[in-house]
Formats: C-alpha cells, structure tokens, sequence
C-alpha cells in the first residue's frame, strides 16, 4: 500500500462518524470462564455481574460483542484482549 | 503444588522442586516460540543482562511492510488474525501490534521463569502482577491445548477423561493393557496443573477486587 493510498484511507474513515466498529470475543476451550470475567471487568471496566453476563454469552453462544466504536480505538481493544489470551476479532458493526 | 492463597499483599503458591524446574522450562519454551531469546543463556553466553539486548528492533517492527501470518497453529491462537474475513485489516493489524503483543507476553513468561528459578519453594505474585501472570499462564496452556489438538470444549472434557483413565492404570500396574500415550498424558497433566494455577490465581485477583469495594 503506498502512503498516498494509506493517508487517504485512514482520513477517510477518521471523518466518517457512521462507521462503526466492533470487536468480538469468542469462545475457546482453554480459557477459564473466571478468568474472561475477570478480564472483561478489569479492561472494560464492566461491573461484575455484567461481565460474567458477557463471558456466558461467549461460552453458550460461542461470541459476544465487547465494544463498538472506530477501527482505531477496536485495533486497541483486540489487541488488549490477545494480550489476555482471549480470541478476539474486529470488524464493521452489522456485518 | 499448593495453588495460590493471598498473603499481605501478594499471591503465594508452593511448589516443588521438580514442579519448578518442569513450569520454567514450559515458560521458556513458550517464549522462544515468541522469539525470546533463550531464557537463562543470556547472562552466560553474551556477558549482557536481559534488559541489554531485549530486542532492539522492537519499535523497528512498526515500519516493516508487513508481518508474516505465523505458520505454527500455537502461536497463530496466541497472536491470531484480528479480521479472518477481512485480509487487509488482519495484515495492518499484525504490522501495528505484532512487535509490541510479542513482547508483552515475552515480558510477562521472563517474569515467571525468572521467580521459579529462584531457591525457594514458594511463587510469590504482587497483586498488581496477578492478572498479568495469569495473562502468561492463559498463553502457555494455549501451547499446550494447540499441542494436544483440543479445539473444542468437547476435546477439553475428552483430554480429562483420557487422563483419569491413564492415572487409574497408572495406580494398579495396568498401564500395559491400555493404549497410552505417555508423551500425551504428560502433557495432558501439566496442562491440568497450570489449569488449576491459573484458576487459584484468578481467584486471588477476584478475591483482592472485592476487598477494594
């Protein structure tokens, strides 16, 4: 990709409130179910309950939505969460 | 092996030493697979300390075009593709953080290799490490589960069962009529260990977040 190319892209989406972002967590079989918990309430500053809501959400349904927002701030997020060793993936809401 | 109990302000577990020595060298492993340079060898071969020569090219990696998928399944569930749909997000996402996740994790396992290779019996985790510890021990079972061929919970609870078998043969001298992998149920042990670790650490961290309320 050459800069020109980049520059304009990463402008692009910068000025475009409507695209919106999402980072998924998804199930797997090594993580312990109160280890998400406690990662999901220590990064996303969720209260207890509501994290572990979240972490059975990944483990009945195999995913959950964490967060939302612009790409930039969901390339944080998913690199938090593979930091803690969740799987965690990235893409524009409603796709 | 004791798991972990709080202890003033840290987390304390005990293990022995041949505990130790089988934990570190798992830890070790994991970080070469990460890149690290061998853990223990840099002191003596090189004449430098760690922080010396942790990978000078780290904030270099930002700049390079891009970054290989990694080609070993472990290490792809331990720095997986951010977009699996979405190729060009998956590579600008790998070119931004792969230098920095790999050393955040190399960071952490040193920690721990360094702790139990110290001449007492006990772990001790500060509390503000806790979960950064456990961050370490997620990503040596990860090794571990991708080695074992456990994809799903279903394989998890499958891996349990073959151990359960193997260590009731084990007990009655019957482990010549049961087709047992050794290298597998040896695996399939430690990976249990570092499971019931993690899981007493977890429980630590709950345990001092409810205390700050």
């Amino acid at each position: 990709m050459g800069i020109d190319e980049q520059l304009e892209r990463e402008g692009g989406v910068a000025t475009r409130l409507d695209d919106v972002w999402v980072t998924i967590v998804w199930n797997d079989p090594v993580n312990l179910m109160s280890y998400v918990t406690q990662v999901f309430q220590t990064y996303f500053h969720l209260p207890r309950e509501v994290a572990a809501q979240r972490m059975r959400e990944v483990h009945e349904n195999g995913r959950s939505v964490l967060s939302s927002g612009p790409r930039e701030k969901m390339e944080v997020d998913v690199q938090a969460m593979h930091s803690y060793g969740l799987w965690a993936t990235m893409q524009r809401s409603g796709e | 092996m004791r798991g972990f109990e709080a202890r003033g302000g840290e987390a304390v577990a005990t293990l022995d030493d041949e505990e130790r020595l089988v934990i570190g060298r798992i830890v070790a492993d994991v970080a070469g697979l990460l890149g690290a340079e061998p853990f223990g060898l840099e002191i003596e071969e090189h004449g430098t300390t760690a922080s010396d020569i942790d990978d000078p090219f780290e904030y270099l990696r930002g700049l390079e075009e891009s970054i290989k998928e990694p080609s070993d399944p472990a290490i792809l569930r331990l720095l997986p593709n951010a977009a699996p749909t979405d190729r060009e997000v998956s590579d600008e996402f790998r070119r931004l953080t792969d230098g920095e996740l790999r050393a955040t994790k190399i960071r952490r396992l040193r920690r721990i290799w360094e702790e139990l290779s110290g001449t007492t019996d006990e772990w001790v985790v500060p509390a503000d490490e806790a979960l950064a510890t456990a961050a370490a021990l997620t990503d040596v079972r990860l090794v571990l589960a991708s080695r074992l061929g456990l994809a799903t919970d279903e394989d998890a609870e499958r891996l349990h069962s073959e151990i359960d078998l193997a260590t009731h043969a084990l007990e009655t001298d019957d482990e010549h009529t049961l087709p047992i992998d050794p290298e597998r149920v040896w695996l399939g042990m430690l990976y249990q260990a570092l499971t019931w670790l993690q899981e007493t650490l977890v429980e630590y961290v709950a345990g001092t977040e409810e205390t700050d309320v």
